[in-house]
């Protein structure tokens, strides 16, 4: 799949080609590659330790094309042995239907090992989204890395 | 700029998510929306896009979506998601069971619910082969 856009009805700058460029009533066949993704649109994953606990620190934002990333960086660690996770998502932005797949997926998988996933630091639509879902009743919430690094 | 409403077709696959974000944050920006309030677009838009690329048409042989925004007045956001898919209602799907713990918890089924969750205003209508899903976001309510 190639061209990707068929038709585009934009009178203002266009976004798609991050230029100044106007396109007026225009039809046009671009490519819009996964490359152009804005850098605001992505995610990164740091991991660390405390106090002996994998944690997690999830920036940016987990949609749909990016919540993949997220299994697999948990299934790696997973794989290596960890049967508990932190995940610090004060820094995350959004998260859609498919990031929250991932989160139960993961979660089962270590609740299968005797672990668990603990979930800290929510903030703005995430925090709605977590709360409207209920799982925020699901998952072992936190307000700090600190405070999700005690006990088990 | 009431009334006047921008347009954009493109093909029905994940790639096409970006763009698709990008063009409706313009008409979030000309509506001068709060933060949350773009990011609760940017959701409603994913969930029912995911829909369209997944269950709309056949794998393999993605169609178009069309997606039109207006801007009504400010704070406030109408946007159109339209294809030609296999005719699919999400108002009437049933709502998920938030209730199960994590064991029993199923890992999907929360799209439809997150759109109707944050869309101010959400209607449905089959005309001509076409669903048209369209939906409001707005700062006012």
């Amino acid at each position: 799949m190639n061209a990707l856009l068929v038709g585009l009805t934009i009178t203002a700058e266009n976004p798609i080609f991050r230029t100044q460029e106007v396109y007026r009533k225009s039809v046009a066949i671009i490519d819009v590659r996964r490359g152009l993704r804005h850098p605001r649109d992505t995610m990164t994953i740091d991991c660390s330790e405390i106090g002996g606990k994998v944690v997690l620190h999830v920036v940016g934002r987990m949609d749909a094309e990016n919540a993949v990333q997220f299994e697999r960086q948990c299934d790696s660690c997973i794989s290596e042995g960890t049967t508990s996770l932190i995940v610090d998502l004060g820094d995350l932005s959004y998260v859609s239907s498919m990031g929250l797949r991932s989160f139960v997926g993961i979660a089962q998988k270590l609740k299968n090992k005797g672990g668990e996933l603990r979930i800290c630091c929510l903030t703005g639509l995430v925090r709605q989204v977590f709360e409207i879902t209920r799982l925020n009743h699901v998952f072992p919430m936190y307000e700090s890395v600190e405070s999700a690094s005690l006990g088990g | 700029m009431p009334g006047i409403s921008q347009s954009l077709t493109l093909i029905a696959i994940p790639e096409s998510l970006a763009p698709v974000t990008d063009f409706v944050r313009i008409g979030a920006r000309e509506a001068n929306l709060p933060e949350l309030h773009m990011s609760q677009l940017d959701l409603v838009i994913e969930e029912i896009l995911v829909n369209v690329w997944r269950y709309s048409y056949p794998e393999g042989a993605p169609g178009t979506v069309v997606i039109t925004y207006s801007v009504p007045r400010p704070q406030e956001m109408e946007v159109e998601v339209a294809d030609q898919g296999i005719e699919f209602d999400p108002l009437t799907a049933d709502p998920p069971d938030l209730t199960p713990d994590l064991s029993r918890r199923p890992a999907g089924g929360l799209g439809i619910f997150l759109l109707k969750s944050f869309a101010s205003s959400l209607n449905y209508r089959r005309q001509q082969g076409w669903n048209r899903l369209s939906f409001g976001i707005s700062a006012n309510s």
